[in-house]
């Protein structure tokens, strides 16, 4: 017993020959490869979706379509107006999340946002944008006024509020899909190598139904809800006058 | 005279069974509780609207499949630790977390799961030609609050992995402390996840032409009420990375536990006021959609004061573990 580390992962140091061997200069390759294989993945979808927009009438193309309307319809519905360069962030967001959660179902690939340091990454990176665009909106004196809001000593609790979100945001995504993936390899080990077990489960759609819940619909689930957080904090973060049609 | 002084050995087998029966108890009594409320809304639904009984019927088996997660997921820890010989007393003591870290989230989120069920199958009595998105959002919904459930679970494995390296009663109850955490973490924001999604699935049957944004705001204050449920994941998780040796007394292990109490119970009060507080903002969007925006602002700026109360307690929990170890 005890031999399975469950946040155990192939580390790399590039930085090694510096003498940097602590952990923190450490790189998880098999996330790095896997996320590259995600990134393959979507320039594959996107170059069939952009081959689809050449002909009008076509299925394909009325999917696409439909996909980026109702993204689309999303923003305006937040913001009550269409900004062209939130609808790209939290689209591309969504996409890149959702095609890290659904890439396990390929075989001898694992998800990237299983591993902490990917989800920590995405937060990180949304807080960082809303940050830097309240600040673009409201002008760097009133956005540092904000967190004196409502009395001065308010400032550390304010400023604890905001870092909570990244940890709270990250945390719902990896802990998710961790659990997730560790639901479908129990189920594997638990059908393991007997092939009566196999042709029962592949017959009556078992795995298919655990591979539709845990993975797929976990999986969109999961990446909308981090979308739409980080859109709801950005409207929060740029919003004009207090009473407009906000969100 | 009977000798009533229980044996080493006896108490092992105690805790070892013990602990098999209470996550599947806990979790079956929950699942049960949340499954029996959605049938007996769906009965009466019929009743109120008999045209409408094919939508009520299928939206009942699937609320019933996605209320049993909990129990499937018990389910498999139950086989996995009954196959599980108890070597010594500490790991059979130490497997009471994952009775905790199961048990009493699959309890809460049974009952919480079956809530919008209730409120959607007589939502769907009300606007039957909108059954389909009224499922839709309970669906969705549903699968949302299962989160505790699968972080519990999470938490568990990781308990389970650790259990032949017990050696001490401090590692035992470590091992406790990190289950009870995110246990006890979960009734609270349970609660008030149930409640809101109640509300929400209702007012979606009352005004059914703003859909989209009910169903948006539901899931952004569903993830909200969520967020003490994840910093007592976290503490769980990092409670249960803690190395003890194997000479140590049993000090540290009564620390841990403190942090997962601190962590629990200051997750009550902020799952449930952050719930009651959506709830009662998505039942006014109901009644008036043209302040939606406003509304919608003021919930979740108060719902993100009252999760502060939630970071103060994991601030707290954190440098216990810190300070304390």
């Amino acid at each position: 017993m005890g031999g399975l580390d469950l946040f155990a992962h192939d580390m790399w140091y590039p930085l090694s020959f510096l003498g940097f061997t602590h952990q923190f200069f450490g790189l998880n390759s098999g996330t790095i490869i896997n996320t590259w294989i995600v990134l393959a993945a979507l320039t594959l979808v996107s170059l069939i979706a952009r081959y689809f927009l050449y002909y009008p009438g076509s299925i394909g193309g009325y999917l696409v379509k439909n996909i980026i309307i109702s993204f689309q319809d999303l923003i305006t519905q937040s913001l009550g107006k269409f900004v062209y360069k939130y609808f790209a962030f939290i689209t591309s967001l969504f996409v890149f999340i959702i095609s890290c959660n659904w890439i396990g179902v390929l075989p001898l690939v694992e998800e990237p946002t299983k591993d902490l340091n990917t989800t920590l990454a995405l937060g990180i990176m949304s807080f960082l944008y809303i940050q830097k665009e309240a600040i673009f909106k409201h002008g760097p004196i009133n956005y540092i006024k904000d967190f004196f809001e409502p009395i001065f000593l308010m400032l550390p609790l304010n400023i604890l509020g905001e870092l909570a979100t990244i940890v709270s945001i990250s945390f719902r995504l990896f802990g998710n899909i961790f659990g997730g993936s560790i639901i479908m390899s129990i189920f594997e080990q638990a059908i393991g190598d007997s092939w009566i077990w196999n042709t029962v489960t592949t017959i009556s759609g078992i795995n298919i139904i655990i591979m539709v819940f845990f993975v797929l619909f976990e999986g969109f689930l999961q990446a909308f809800v981090f979308s739409i957080l980080s859109l709801t904090n950005l409207t929060m973060a740029v919003y004009e006058e207090p009473g407009e049609h906000l969100i | 005279m009977m000798n009533i002084t229980p044996s080493l050995a006896t108490l092992t087998t105690l805790f070892h069974y013990g602990s098999v029966t209470l996550i599947t108890v806990l979790s079956g009594l929950g699942v049960g509780l949340g499954q029996g409320i959605s049938s007996y809304s769906a009965f009466k639904s019929i009743d109120r609207q008999p045209a409408a009984q094919p939508e009520i019927s299928k939206t009942l088996v699937l609320a019933l499949a996605i209320i049993e997660t909990s129990a499937i997921i018990s389910l498999i820890f139950t086989m996995i630790l009954f196959f599980r010989t108890p070597t010594d007393f500490y790991s059979s003591f130490a497997q009471l977390g994952i009775a905790l870290a199961l048990g009493i989230p699959g309890f809460v989120i049974g009952i919480a799961a079956g809530l919008p069920a209730y409120a959607a199958l007589k939502s769907i009595s009300r606007q039957p030609f909108f059954s389909r998105k009224i499922m839709n959002a309970m669906l969705l919904t549903q699968s949302v609050i299962q989160t505790p459930v699968i972080f519990g679970f999470l938490v568990s494995m990781i308990i389970f992995y650790q259990l032949g390296n017990v050696v001490n009663m401090a590692d035992a109850l470590r091992l406790i402390a990190s289950g009870l955490c995110i246990g006890v973490g979960a009734i609270g924001p349970a609660i008030g996840l149930g409640w809101f999604t109640y509300k929400s699935a209702q007012a979606i049957g009352i005004n059914k032409d703003i859909y989209g944004q009910i169903l948006s705001f539901t899931l952004i204050s569903q993830a909200i009420i969520e967020t003490p449920v994840i910093f007592s994941a976290i503490i769980s998780l990092w409670i249960s990375r803690i190395a003890i040796l194997p000479t140590s007394s049993i000090m540290p292990g009564i620390v841990c536990l403190a942090a997962a109490i601190v962590m629990g119970i200051g997750t009550f009060a902020p799952g449930i006021s952050s719930g009651f507080t959506a709830a009662s903002a998505v039942n006014q969007i109901a009644y008036k959609p043209n302040l939606y925006g406003i509304l919608a602002k003021t919930s979740m700026i108060t719902q993100g004061l009252i999760d502060t109360c939630a970071i103060y307690t994991f601030i707290i929990a954190l440098s216990l573990i810190i300070i304390g170890l």
